[in-house]
């Protein structure tokens, strides 16, 4: 029912007194190259040289590559083990990195014939991310709408979503938002008529009609009343974060709130415009020599941005990380 | 979420009630912009229809709110709303929608003033890519600030990028960088001397490339 918002706050009885658990920042986008791996290696390095204790995990197991761009050339332990069931704790998996607070759980040596676990086994990861000794866990989604994709960008409501100011991620971008929100529009509903609304909504050329989440909102509230206001309750607390990546003009930047006002008006959800990070020469570079740019290059322009990202998501951080520092 | 066709002027535009001029004005910009046919934001979810509807309200909303007499009119009328009591028997709908419009106005706050959101920066020197951060920030192509200066946007955007050795004389630039940071808002007397003193320093030896190409 109601536990439909994330995974809930893990099992019942799994460790006495609840410890405080770390802040969840899947980043996802669809397409691929626009940045998601790049972003979470840096925003990650921003948040750990604040004095945080962060926990980068690459989801994409079809093409890991986060353990390359925080310079961890041949990771001993993955993801991959957690999958295949070789390691059951995944505080073990979690590599340090060159930078103090930091660590990485990779994605390599993963089985090429089922890389992606199954969504038991993902539900159960999650649960598990949960758990780690960090104030932020920051996932790094592969592209794509893949269900495991998506399981994994739901595991909270406000995931980031990394656009880069061209057609081809815009679109992109919005087919992934329409994924997640539907499906966490699913996830609410109770009854199997409202369910099955729903999922037929979700295939864009429905015979009904349905085109928008506002006019599905109509459809539920005939169907069933309680359901409408669940329905209502799933739309308002949905809210994924914006982040602009490869800015060159300021058009670009405006393009942040353009998307913004459009998930308002036409999608029914409010999402939030995170920042931008502006195109810079120095990202390459950073890429190239296998070390986040923040740690390479902190006074560089892109660092600047990264930087002030990082401080805006630690800003919205619930106080977790005071209640980590007392225990 | 109210659907756009129960919206107001205000949420229509994506600003609070007590929004400046300045603010409706850039909500405007920022509106127009994202409902034109061929937006990058919108062109592959919005029809053309879809677009032409809600560009339609946009219009008509900051037509009403820009002029200073009918936005008292109309604030007036939505006041008078405001006030009417609560019909006897609300629909289920108009429940939902009671429910939504109660925080309704926290999403609409957080909508204002759009670039200002992104805060400008506590400290540092003010060199070429701080001054572009801050352009970036308001919301300006360097074509507008050429058109508010009356400098090239070539020298400007040599100004960003450092390029001393492209620039005229010292007096032009300092000159040209004064305009440029009155223009975007920053306080051109502590820029001038940043930004001099860097021209400077790498300037001594003349015919030496100072330029990250």
């Amino acid at each position: 029912m109601s536990s439909s918002t994330g995974a809930g706050p893990g099992l019942p009885g799994t460790g006495g007194p609840t410890k405080p658990q770390p802040r969840m920042i899947p980043v996802g986008g669809g397409k691929g190259g626009v940045g998601k791996t790049f972003v979470v290696a840096n925003l990650g390095t921003a948040l750990a040289r604040m004095g945080y204790r962060v926990v980068t995990v690459d989801g994409d197991l079809e093409g890991a590559n986060l353990h390359t761009c925080l310079g961890v050339s041949q990771p001993s332990a993955s993801l991959a083990d957690y999958v295949a069931h070789r390691e059951e704790d995944l505080g073990k998996l979690a590599l340090e990195t060159a930078t103090p607070n930091l660590r990485l759980i990779a994605a390599t040596g993963g089985n090429l014939a089922t890389p992606q676990p199954g969504h038991a086994r993902r539900v159960q990861l999650l649960r598990e991310l949960r758990k780690l000794p960090a104030d932020f866990v920051l996932i790094d989604l592969g592209a794509g709408t893949h269900p495991a994709v998506m399981d994994y960008f739901m595991v909270g409501d406000d995931g980031v979503i990394v656009v880069s100011p061209e057609p081809t991620s815009v679109e992109n971008a919005y087919s992934f938002l329409r994924a997640a929100f539907y499906r966490r529009l699913r996830l609410s509903m109770v009854s199997y008529d409202v369910r099955r609304v729903v999922t037929l909504a979700m295939d864009e050329s429905n015979e009904r009609g349905i085109r928008t989440p506002l006019d599905l909102l109509r459809e539920v509230q005939a169907l069933d009343k309680t359901e409408g206001k669940r329905f209502v309750e799933a739309m308002r607390a949905f809210r994924p974060r914006v982040l602009i990546n490869g800015v060159r003009t300021a058009q670009d930047v405006q393009l942040g709130f353009s998307v913004r006002s459009i998930c308002r008006k036409y999608f029914g959800f409010d999402a939030e415009y995170l920042g931008y990070v502006n195109f810079d020469d120095g990202v390459r570079r950073s890429v190239r020599s296998r070390r986040p740019l923040l740690e390479l290059a902190p006074r560089c322009d892109a660092s600047i941005y990264l930087a002030r990202v990082a401080n805006k998501l630690a800003a919205t951080a619930p106080a977790a990380s005071q209640g980590a520092a007392t225990r | 979420m109210k659907p756009l066709s129960e919206q107001d002027h205000y949420e229509v535009l994506e600003v609070a009630r007590d929004a400046s001029g300045e603010g409706v004005e850039r909500a405007y910009r920022l509106a127009h912009g994202t409902y034109t046919d061929d937006s990058l934001a919108g062109y592959s979810v919005l029809s053309n229809a879809d677009a032409a509807a809600i560009r339609e309200r946009i219009e008509t909303a900051y037509r009403v709110i820009s002029d200073a007499e009918s936005r008292r009119a109309y604030d007036a009328s939505l006041r008078a709303v405001d006030d009417t009591p609560e019909p006897p028997r609300p629909s289920p709908e108009e429940q939902v929608q009671a429910v939504l419009e109660l925080e309704v106005p926290e999403a609409v706050v957080s909508g204002i003033e759009p670039f200002e959101e992104f805060e400008e920066e506590p400290g540092g020197a003010f060199d070429g890519a701080r001054l572009r951060r801050s352009r970036m920030r308001r919301g300006l192509e360097l074509d507008d600030v050429a058109r508010v200066t009356k400098v090239s946007s070539t020298y400007l955007r040599f100004l960003e990028e450092e390029r001393f050795e492209e620039l005229p004389a010292r007096v032009y630039v300092r000159g040209f960088i004064t305009l440029y940071a009155g223009c975007v808002g920053l306080d051109a007397q502590s820029v001038a001397e940043d930004y001099m003193r860097r021209f400077d320093s790498q300037s001594i030896s003349p015919g030496r490339r100072g330029a990250p190409s």
